[in-house]
């Protein structure tokens, strides 16, 4: 069961018996394929989204953003808030393989707080720009792709708070920590997705000229 | 706890009448309404499945009936003006989201597990939600429409037709919403069918083993994945500019109405392939039976497949060349869309060398399935057609393209579908049905057919409009259009007798054998209909056809009556995702009320929104916090180590 180097079976090894985890193994469950599906479509929306800004851009001949370069002001820290969960959601979920309940808690925990971190920053940013929803083709785009990673890093927090509930109880162990691991996927996925977004509506206005 | 060990050796033994038993008071539903509203059973699920998205398809034609004698004459009163508006939109929304995708879904989600080998999806639960889902969501696009508030502006829905000032009422938003409802459950759908593809398929059957029914679905699942979300997007972000004034498609903010057809499109022509991918691949498992041997070439059509999807991707703007883009950019998709033509004239060929070489028997499912040759032929020609720019000019929202995406979704998705009822019909209900009514269901549906449909190429060439509700009678299109209306009506009335056919070999059909049609895959080794469990034990598959080794290969290589015997309770195996060895033993949920639930906590955050009652939504997103715990707590018989 160690070793992964494929060699064909023979037809005694097919109906010979042999020994096989039980139920939620690490990457073998079905959950692992499940959590890359919904990646594939969930990055999908955002790909589209970031294609609505570029058109609508390339279609514009007022300056884009209207109403000046975006404040990095609190955009800046919630990106750093993020890129360093990723250490943290990597080391609970490397505690959790290696059934170290203390490890798996606290890199949680730590996660955690720094998603709320991420959604209480960009609650800030939106109280901060200078337009609203309303206020033209800009502001609708650039609200619905920020509120729509928000919304996904609010439920990434939901998930995380559930896992901390479950390690808690102990219900996660060195057999069985897959929801850790669909959880850290997840969780890699709302920074990166975040990375396109910084990089598309915080960034790019910076360095190309307007 | 001993409850639930880490590691277990399967038992392997051949099947006994004490195993089944303990595999059927494991698997089987609980009795009484419970038991129908918590099942997880795939196959129930997959008779679901067929049987609203045909409830939905007869509800589409009459749609269209009622059009047709509209349509029949000039200068007509039948239908006025707006109530012609909603037949048309209802009609095409009903068709291309309620019936073609939600049948092949019945059609999947009955028949891959059989097919693969194994007793359920890889999620059972999401199964189960994705059919509720789709049932409320399809209720949820109908709720206007009795009192003149269905959707009204055509299936695509182009702004600013469908923006508030032009459309202030609710038809737009009941679609809208409605869209979005109806794309988390695709969505789901698509999630289940990849993880239950490169998951559970039975021990052996690695990844060029695999039977091209299940390629076709695959493939459609993972264009699902990647072009669902367009259009989930698009409609979100219309309802925004409806009800909350934002300015995506408004031009005198900075929008662009032709965004709207951007997104529309990048999602609508994969979706094309989407519900026509999983049908031919009907065709491709199901004709080479009645063609007494294996597909032709079947590695190049598996490959073919896939660059169809692919391509599908890069072709969108063929939808928009009279919208005044770019000369590059329509030459660019004016060349895509050509290249298409090349992957799908391969399944066609290797169709047509699997009858030239094989040794016909005509039954009626062979009927259905050589008459979709036939008409993907008529259909892509024309659609070729219009692939270069300057003929689509002229044939643009003419009857000629009506006649075109006919003949393509009647075509490719209903004749593969009627004769995949009559080639599953045996396996899934255990009972033959009549050859002799499926002659006269055949003949009236193909005939009424031609006899509809290739007339409107006649009236769009002619310079005929789609939707439009009447025409003056000096313009000449009457005669065509009369045509068209008795040829609709002849092939509604094959389709009443597939109906007919339908009840009556359930109420009397024979019995049907395990294997009626001397097929060649797993689904046929069962009994018909198969038992809650599927397989007593688990097949190990040696070749892509298991049941025809004897004959092709010379000797049995698989082994189907004798295999690990998984009986502990809802388990089956894992496998490696391309060579199918087993590398786990999955314990898989059972029967539950949660799907249910979740489905009507969607159901009434969306009927919250459609209201603007912002608390019922917020409520109902609120509820789904405790039911998605519920859903996912770690329980011993989910394969949890831990205490009850």
């Amino acid at each position: 069961m160690n070793s992964n180097i494929y060699r064909p079976p023979t037809y005694e090894e097919t109906t010979e018996p042999r020994t096989l985890p039980v139920g939620k193994a690490g990457w073998r469950t079905p959950g692992w394929w499940g959590v890359l599906a919904l990646i594939g479509t969930e990055a999908a929306v955002f790909s589209y989204l970031i294609f609505s800004y570029f058109y609508l851009q390339s279609q514009t001949l007022q300056p884009w953003p209207p109403s000046g370069l975006p404040p990095l002001r609190y955009a800046a820290p919630s990106t750093a808030a993020l890129l360093i969960s990723i250490g943290t959601m990597w080391w609970a979920e490397r505690g959790a393989r290696l059934g170290s309940g203390g490890r798996l808690l606290s890199g949680l925990l730590i996660t955690l707080l720094l998603g709320v971190c991420y959604v209480i920053l960009q609650c800030f940013d939106w109280h901060d720009e200078p337009f609203l929803p309303r206020s033209g083709a800009y502001g609708s785009l650039f609200f619905a792709i920020t509120s729509f990673h928000v919304l996904h890093a609010a439920i990434g927090v939901l998930v995380l708070a559930a896992m901390i509930w479950w390690s808690a109880l102990r219900h996660i162990t060195a057999e069985r920590y897959t929801p850790i691991t669909v959880t850290a996927l997840y969780w890699y996925f709302v920074v990166a997705a975040w990375i396109a977004v910084f990089i598309t509506l915080y960034l790019l206005p910076w360095i190309t000229p307007h | 706890m001993a409850l639930n060990p880490v590691y277990r050796t399967p038992l392997i033994a051949r099947p006994t009448e004490e195993l089944r038993e303990k595999l059927e008071s494991i698997w089987a539903d609980p009795p009484g309404l419970y038991g129908w509203l918590a099942t997880t059973d795939h196959k129930k699920i997959g008779h679901r499945y067929l049987t609203t998205a045909f409830v939905f398809m007869l509800v589409g034609g009459l749609e269209a009936l009622g059009m047709r004698l509209q349509l029949a004459q000039p200068n007509e009163h039948l239908l006025p003006p707006n109530l012609y508006n909603q037949f048309f939109s209802m009609h095409g929304m009903t068709m291309i989201f309620l019936y073609a995708l939600p049948i092949l879904s019945g059609f999947s989600n009955y028949l891959w597990p059989l097919i693969l080998g194994t007793r359920d999806m890889a999620f059972p639960r999401l199964n189960a939600f994705t059919y509720w889902v789709f049932l409320l969501a399809g209720i949820f696009l109908y709720i206007g429409f009795w009192n003149g508030k269905g959707t009204n502006v055509g299936w695509f829905n182009y702004v600013p037709l469908a923006s508030r000032p032009y459309n202030p009422d609710w038809n737009v938003d009941i679609y809208s919403l409605g869209m979005v409802f109806l794309g988390i459950s695709t969505t789901a759908g698509a999630v289940n069918f990849i993880a239950t593809m490169f998951r559970t398929r039975a021990p052996g059957m690695s990844i060029s083993r695999v039977p091209i029914m299940i390629w076709g679905t695959l493939v459609s699942n993972v264009g699902i994945l990647f072009a669902v979300p367009a259009v989930s997007l698009d409609f979100m972000l219309l309802w925004c500019d409806r009800r909350f004034g934002t300015h995506f498609f408004d031009a005198a903010a900075g929008g662009r109405p032709l965004l709207w057809q951007h997104l529309f499109w990048i999602f609508g022509h994969p979706w094309v392939y989407a519900i026509v991918l999983p049908a031919m691949s009907i065709v491709s498992q199901a004709l080479p039976v009645y063609c007494r041997r294996p597909l032709v070439a079947q590695p190049a059509v598996v490959l073919a497949t896939i660059l169809t999807m692919v391509l599908g991707f890069g072709v969108w703007v063929h939808h928009m060349f009279s919208t005044g883009l770019p000369v590059i950019a329509m030459g660019f998709f004016s060349a895509a869309s050509f290249v298409i033509v090349i992957p799908s004239a391969v399944s066609v060929f290797a169709w047509v060398a699997t009858i030239w070489t094989g040794r016909p028997v005509f039954t009626t499912a062979f009927k259905f399935f050589a008459a979709e040759v036939v008409l993907f032929v008529i259909g892509g020609v024309s659609g070729f057609m219009t692939a270069a720019v300057p003929l689509d000019w002229q044939l643009t929202d003419t009857y000629f393209v009506v006649a075109h995406l006919h003949y393509v979704l009647i075509g490719i998705n209903v004749f593969p579908v009627i004769g995949g009822i009559y080639h599953w019909f045996p396996k899934m209900t255990g009972k033959m049905m009549s050859e002799k009514l499926g002659w006269w269901n055949f003949w009236l549906m193909f005939i009424g057919f031609n006899l509809g449909f290739f007339p409107m190429h006649i009236s769009g060439l002619l310079g005929m409009p789609r939707r439009i509700y009447t025409y003056p009678a000096e313009i000449g299109w009457g005669t065509a259009n009369l045509i068209t209306t008795i040829g609709s009506f002849v092939f509604a009335l094959g389709v009443l007798l597939f109906v007919i056919n339908v009840i009556r070999s359930l109420l009397v059909g024979a019995k049907a054998p395990a294997n009626p049609w001397d097929a060649d895959t797993l689904e046929w080794s069962v009994t018909s209909p198969p038992p809650s469990y599927n397989f007593a034990v688990i097949p190990h598959v040696a070749t892509i056809h298991p049941l025809w080794e004897g004959r092709l290969e010379g000797e049995t290589l698989s082994i189907l009556h004798e295999g690990p015997v998984l009986d502990h309770e809802h388990e089956m195996p894992g496998t490696t995702a391309l060579d199918a060895e087993p590398d786990v033993i999955l314990k898989q949920p059972s029967h539950s009320l949660v799907p249910l639930c979740m489905a009507l906590l969607i159901a009434g955050m969306f009927v919250g929104l459609l209201l603007e009652m912002w608390w019922v939504a917020a409520g109902c997103m609120l509820a789904m916090i405790p039911a998605l715990l519920w859903w996912f707590w770690p329980r011993v018989e989910t394969g949890w180590a831990v205490r009850a």
